[in-house]
């Protein structure tokens, strides 16, 4: 069978594929990095959709910081309310449910859902956003959410 | 002709201490993870989480540079060895991002509150996860050795483009994922007995994938060697 056959395809064709390969994925390498960092939009930030004009009954995607002392649940009619901000814009985001633990004032979030007429935003979801520090509580500090 | 007489790939005297070495050391994680490092300020317990995601996301990374290094190696010595390698390392690859994936997830819905969702991190990592179960399917599409080796190699080449892009998602303009807390610019953002158990994590996941690559790769050989057999059987019967 081929074994045979090919063994004489030779070294040269083999590494003009490999060099062709790496070449390839060089390329491809570099410009994903280049095109796709700057290009991707996972969340509009309020300024942006503000600038965009989004439509009202379009599914949109916001992010930015909860402002401190607006953050509202109330646990019997399951209202969430909060104030989202990027520094410039500020956007009134309604929603229903229990927030996620890690939803705090101050803190980073990106919601989900439509901007209604009266230009406030009825979030479908609320996704709470945590950096990449860890460390133990403090000692008058309990550790939150503990698992029990 | 096609060589199969070629030194095994890890040397025999480390070889029958993998097994037991990885076991001891997947035990000392373990406890370090779940008993050892204090709970987290911020999110509690639920970030112990990172313990199997961070080391997870790290093998696979691993194993699909290892992928690389065995497709440039059978594409520039035609060794069946090489083949065998990137065989092995792919499937491991593949079973460690998978399991980055679901304790990520599992660890992302008490957190941010979803099981997933549509950010660069979890995007790029999802493509990289697709890409290397298409190289598996890619390889059993032939059954004659050297075109399937070689077809796999430039595939191995091309996806590992996946591990850079993977790796700096996190640092485009509006990620929800959190940055590196170990490699990053001014040193680890981790509590010191925090860091030690994701570094013993990282050490007991490493030797875990010496063992399973070794084993993988000789199941391979033996494949290859009784393939290359039959094919010999038959044309010595033709003759």
């Amino acid at each position: 069978m081929s074994v045979a056959r090919r063994t004489t395809a030779g070294a040269s064709g083999r590494r003009l594929l490999l060099i062709t390969a790496l070449a390839v994925a060089v390329g491809i390498g570099w410009s994903a990095l280049a095109a796709l960092g700057p290009s991707a939009i996972y969340y509009l930030t309020p300024t942006e959709a503000k600038a965009k004009q989004i439509a009202p009954g379009t599914t949109a995607r916001l992010g930015g910081q909860v402002e401190v002392g607006t953050l509202r649940y109330d646990e019997t009619t399951r209202d969430l309310r909060f104030i989202l901000a990027d520094g410039v814009t500020r956007t009134l985001v309604i929603g229903r449910g229990a927030p996620p633990a890690l939803l705090r004032e101050g803190a980073g979030a990106v919601v989900e859902g439509v901007f209604a007429t009266d230009g406030s935003f009825r979030a479908s979801s609320v996704i709470a956003k945590h950096d990449e520090v860890y460390a133990p509580p403090s000692p008058s500090q309990t550790p939150p959410h503990r698992t029990p | 002709m096609i060589t199969t007489a070629f030194p095994r790939t890890i040397p025999m005297r480390i070889r029958p201490a993998l097994a037991p070495a990885s076991v001891v050391a997947a035990l000392v994680a373990t406890a370090m993870a779940l008993v050892w490092a204090p709970t987290d300020a911020v999110q509690g317990d639920v970030q112990r989480v990172m313990y199997v995601h961070v080391p997870s996301a790290w093998l696979a990374y691993l194993a699909f540079l290892v992928v690389f290094v065995a497709s440039v190696g059978w594409l520039w010595s035609k060794r069946p060895v090489f083949d065998a390698i990137a065989v092995a390392s792919a499937e491991i690859g593949v079973l460690f991002t998978g399991l980055t994936l679901i304790a990520g997830s599992i660890w992302a819905k008490p957190t941010w509150g979803v099981w997933w969702t549509w950010e660069p991190r979890l995007l790029t990592t999802a493509v990289m996860f697709v890409m290397y179960v298409g190289y598996l399917l890619l390889r059993s599409l032939s059954l004659d050795l050297e075109r399937r080796a070689t077809r796999s190699a430039v595939a191995g080449i091309v996806a590992v483009v996946n591990v850079p892009i993977v790796h700096l998602s996190v640092t485009w303009m509006n990620a929800l994922h959190q940055l590196p807390s170990v490699l990053r610019p001014g040193g680890p953002a981790l509590d010191d007995r925090m860091l030690a158990t994701l570094i013993v994590g990282v050490v007991a996941f490493t030797i875990l994938y010496a063992w399973m690559l070794a084993a993988r790769v000789d199941l391979e050989r033996a494949r290859q060697d009784r393939v290359l057999g039959s094919l010999l059987l038959k044309r010595a019967a033709g003759a």
